[in-house]
């Protein structure tokens, strides 16, 4: 069978892959990567369970072929949200404010809550926040606590912003 | 007015955190398809095209290379072709009739996923099609004709005084119909399970269930194997709600068979679409309220007919059943009740356990009907049911008497409190055509009976055991060994809280892990909110027994048999100051005698009566209550509806962690909101229509009302712990509080979920034709 190689940066450190040009970024990640992290919920972009972050843009892995993800492209996995700060905090709160239940949906939920916080000028308002994880659905939670958490971290880190910029 | 337990534990009572919180916020929990499988296999089933009719052959293509899969047919079943439920009327794979669309006709594994299936597509069945039944619509209507032209699973009824009796004395009769439709449970992680065939000739099951000690008993006569040689252990479980509970026997089974013949661990993991198509549902119903009222509000009679769509086999119908018709009255005080229930087969995929389990249905119907009964007397909704409901002393539909205090009326009094109910009551539209935004406020009140219906407990005596023994940390403590599993709900926190606080040791010496039937025993299923109330109590008295061991060893090993008394994780003298701590006293009992296990079994107390025969005593050893408030607009011109604040209370008992239990509350409140308004999913060409995550719509995050909730303590007397039930009561009753509120705002009455705009614009318009 036809087969691609890619070099791609992956949760910080570069990892070269091959594999058949159709096949699902989701189940490069998951089968050659051994990222189990990463979660198929319904394998046609509608759970978010698959959110990865591209480029440092979410999107859902199971929807990608990975023949078009080109070299030198930057993938994070739930597994690499905790060498980041903002990804320790959001884990952190999650933690804290009990928003994980059964946590299938988690590692694509705080992918979302990661690019949210990290995003440009971030409105951290109920509704934006219920806006930002639309796309990523949750059974067990009814989302309250997810929301509640997210809140909690972006509080925090907009307080640390506020103390960098003094 | 709210009872609150003044609590003397350090644990219990406490919203700590989820002992599974970090491997799960870090990626590192690992679920059915995370498990290392090596040289697996992949599972697949080869399914019937029609929905009825006699199988006469299979055809294997000549042209495809047999020799690369393994295929099970019926023939290479070592034991009997049938799935040992509680009725025995399901084979594993069709051999003779074919009863839905979808059922397994062959079992076929190979070394690749894309094999497996590619071989399952050249087995073709010749099948003699024969007329189905498929809708609950269809039942329906030849219920009411001739019902002894259907197939019936099971009936069963409740009868209390003579209804005949209750009507004669009534003023005023209402009726109603009321409709529920299927519903998916959509776990977001889809049915996944992996056989691996041991050494001995026996099989290792391991993945997503609810239930080790149904998947394991209920596979011998399958495999021909005694139960010793059928493990089966939980991975971690992305949701279950039900859907895990009867459904893994089946998966398992065919994992196992596969397994078997093949040599090979076998997996399936289904992907989302079989996962809908072929995994059980809630059933639908059909009820038929008939109440008659005296002027003054009382109920004189309450006659109901309870209809299920049963599916085509059996699995859990009865029990569905059972817990439905004891739910259709139950909140009420009524002299004189009938309720005729029934379960019939359709040829569509056998519906199955999904929390509330019956109760539900029960609920959407009885209190949309309470709300019609009020109106029809001129009361206020809340007025009627204050009337009416179960107080201490009164007695349910099957002569129990409410004999502990409960969270009847509490629950319905504070949140008329909470939610301004009876103000906001005025400022509701009923269709007013001048408003731009109809808006409405509902109401809905029930209880939940918690733990297994009748006796259950009695018989299956839920045992618990603590190993106490040395940790992965290298240093002494617990092992919980029970059967519960942790499926999101927190079985695996509050477990630990419950056996610490037995002890009364630290909670980092007590540890809960995954239920593997190797080594514990039997405390039942994870269903029927069961879990804390029942299992938690039966751990929390194996340890006191087990606190009660390790005093006698300490007082007699460091004390000179002074009396000891453990506290703190110090175990302390009467006489001197001296104390020690209880990993220092373990590693000496555990160096000296080995790893010590101590077992609990529960029991029920011996006044519970229950006459299964004729519904007659005890329904359930105690009763959760909640109470809803649904807020809703309407937009008078897209008829969008839109459910904007839910204001509840809750008695679950004790509570033993308010934040995992306020967990439950809104994730089954979210649940119950789909149910309610977005839910839908119907039969077309003999399957469900709606088979993707696309087409069967749940609620997201921005579809979530406002969720304001209360708790009241009413502990179960009978347990030390005095907890209840909380998994289920939160989704039961949600659905009629809305179809309550869309009646407040829009002036007509919807009977059947979900409500959807299209179906709002149909009663509108055919309210306004008849008016004309």
């Amino acid at each position: 069978m036809k087969t691609v190689i890619r070099t791609w940066i992956v949760n910080g450190k570069k990892y070269t892959v091959e594999f058949p040009p159709m096949r699902r970024l989701l189940d490069v990640i998951r089968e050659t990567l051994g990222l189990k992290g990463t979660k198929e919920g319904c394998g046609e972009g509608e759970c978010g369970a698959c959110s990865i972050l591209l480029n440092h843009e979410p999107v859902t892995s199971c929807l990608i072929a990975a023949g078009q993800v080109p070299d030198g492209a930057e993938i994070l996995t739930i597994e690499g949200l905790e060498l980041t700060h903002e990804g320790q905090e959001l884990q952190r709160m999650y933690v804290a404010k009990g928003a994980a239940q059964c946590g299938f949906c988690i590692p694509g939920m705080l992918v979302a809550s990661y690019a949210h916080v990290t995003g440009d000028h971030p409105d951290n308002s109920d509704a934006a926040l219920r806006e930002a994880h639309a796309g990523n659905i949750c059974r067990c939670t009814g989302y309250a606590k997810i929301i509640e958490a997210v809140s909690a971290a972006a509080e925090r880190l907009s307080h640390e912003d506020e103390d960098d910029d003094t | 007015m709210s009872a609150t337990v003044s609590s003397t534990y350090r644990n219990v009572g406490k919203g700590l955190p989820r002992r599974d919180g970090e491997e799960k916020v870090r990626g590192l929990a690992a679920y059915a398809d995370d498990i290392p499988v090596p040289d697996g296999w992949h599972g697949w089933v080869v399914r019937s095209p029609v929905s009825r009719g006699r199988l006469k052959k299979l055809n294997f293509d000549p042209a495809f290379d047999w020799s690369r899969v393994c295929v099970v047919t019926p023939e290479d079943i070592p034991g009997e072709n049938v799935v040992d439920m509680v009725g025995r009327d399901m084979p594993f794979i069709a051999h003779d009739w074919i009863q839905f669309k979808g059922e397994p006709i062959a079992l076929v594994a190979a070394p690749t996923r894309a094999l497996a299936r590619e071989a399952a597509s050249h087995i073709t069945p010749e099948i003699e099609e024969q007329p189905a039944i498929l809708t609950l619509r269809e039942v329906v209507d030849q219920f009411q004709r001739d019902p002894k032209s259907l197939h019936e699973m099971v009936a069963q009824t409740i009868s209390k005084g003579s209804v005949e009796q209750g009507f004669a004395e009534a003023d005023v009769v209402v009726e109603g119909e009321y409709w529920s439709g299927h519903q998916e449970q959509l776990y977001i992680e889809p049915q996944g399970m992996v056989a691996f065939p041991e050494p001995d000739g026996g099989i290792f099951i391991q993945g997503s269930l609810q239930c080790p000690y149904y998947v394991a008993p209920e596979l011998i006569v399958t495999l021909n194997l005694p139960l010793e040689k059928i493990r089966v252990k939980q991975t971690a479980v992305g949701g279950g709600f039900g859907g895990k509970e009867d459904f893994p026997t089946l998966i398992a089974g065919y994992c196992a068979l596969l397994a078997m013949k093949c040599g090979k661990p076998v997996k399936i993991i289904f992907d989302r679409n079989q996962d809908i198509l072929y995994t059980t549902k809630r059933h639908p119903s059909w009820v038929r309220h008939r109440t008659g009222l005296k002027r003054d509000g009382t109920i004189t009679a309450m006659k109901v007919d309870f209809l299920l769509d049963g599916g085509a086999y059996t699995t859990l119908s009865p029990v569905v059943l059972y817990r439905g018709i004891l739910h259709s009255t139950l909140g009420y005080k009524c002299p004189h009740v009938y309720v005729d229930g029934h379960v019939y087969r359709t040829n569509t995929f056998p519906n199955g356990a999904f929390r509330g389990f019956g109760a539900p249905q029960a609920i959407w119907a009885l209190e949309s009907h309470m709300d019609r009964c009020a109106h029809k007397l001129s009361m206020a909704p809340e007025a009627f049911r204050l009337h009416n409901a179960l107080r201490l002393g009164d007695t349910t539909a099957t002569g129990q008497t409410i004999a502990e205090a409960m969270g009847t009326p509490t629950v319905l009094e504070n949140t008329l409190a909470h939610s301004q109910f009876v103000e906001k009551q005025k400022r509701c539209s009923r269709g007013d055509p001048k408003a731009d935004c109809w808006y409405g406020i509902g109401l809905s009140f029930f209880a939940h009976g918690a733990g297994f219906t009748g006796d259950g407990e009695s018989r299956l005596k839920a045992k618990a055991a603590l190993d106490l023994e040395i940790l992965h940390d290298g240093e002494p403590g617990i092992n919980i060994r029970i059967s519960s599993t942790e499926m999101g709900q927190g079985t695996f926190t509050i477990m630990p809280q419950i056996a610490a606080d037995g002890l009364a040791i630290p909670l980092d010496r007590v540890c809960c892990p995954h239920p593997d039937t190797k080594y514990v025993p039997d405390s039942g299923p994870t269903v029927a909110s069961r879990t804390t109330m029942i299992v938690g109590s039966t751990v929390f008295d194996a340890a006191r027994k087990l606190k009660t061991q390790l005093e006698a060893y300490a007082s007699e090993t460091f004390f000179g048999g002074a009396p000891t008394e453990l506290n703190n994780g110090l175990f302390k003298n009467t006489y001197t100051s001296v104390s020690l701590p209880f990993e220092r006293v373990a590693k000496q009992l555990i160096a000296e005698k080995g790893p010590q296990r101590v077992y609990h079994q529960f029991q029920l107390p011996a006044s519970l009566k229950w006459d299964q025969k004729t519904f007659k005593g005890d329904s359930y050893p105690s009763y959760s209550w909640g109470c809803n408030v649904a807020e809703v607009e309407v937009n008078p011109l897209t008829l969008e509806i839109k459910v904007l604040r839910i204001t509840s209370t809750w008695d679950i008992g004790r509570v033993i962690n308010p934040v995992l239990a306020k967990g439950q509350v809104e994730g089954g409140l979210t649940q119950a909101l789909g149910y309610a308004v977005m839910e839908k999913m119907g039969i077309k060409n003999g399957v469900f229509d709606a088979n993707r995550m696309q087409t069967y719509v749940v609620p997201t995050s921005m579809d979530v009302p406002e969720m304001d909730i209360h708790f009241v303590e009413y502990p179960y007397t009978h347990t030390a712990l005095g907890a209840k039930g909380v998994g289920e009561v939160s989704m039961d009753g949600l659905a009629p509080s809305v179809a309550n509120a869309v009646e407040a705002a829009t002036g007509v009455r919807l009977t059947e979920i979900p409500i959807t705009p299209e179906k709002l614009w149909e009663k509108l318009r055919e309210t306004a034709s008849s008016a004309i």
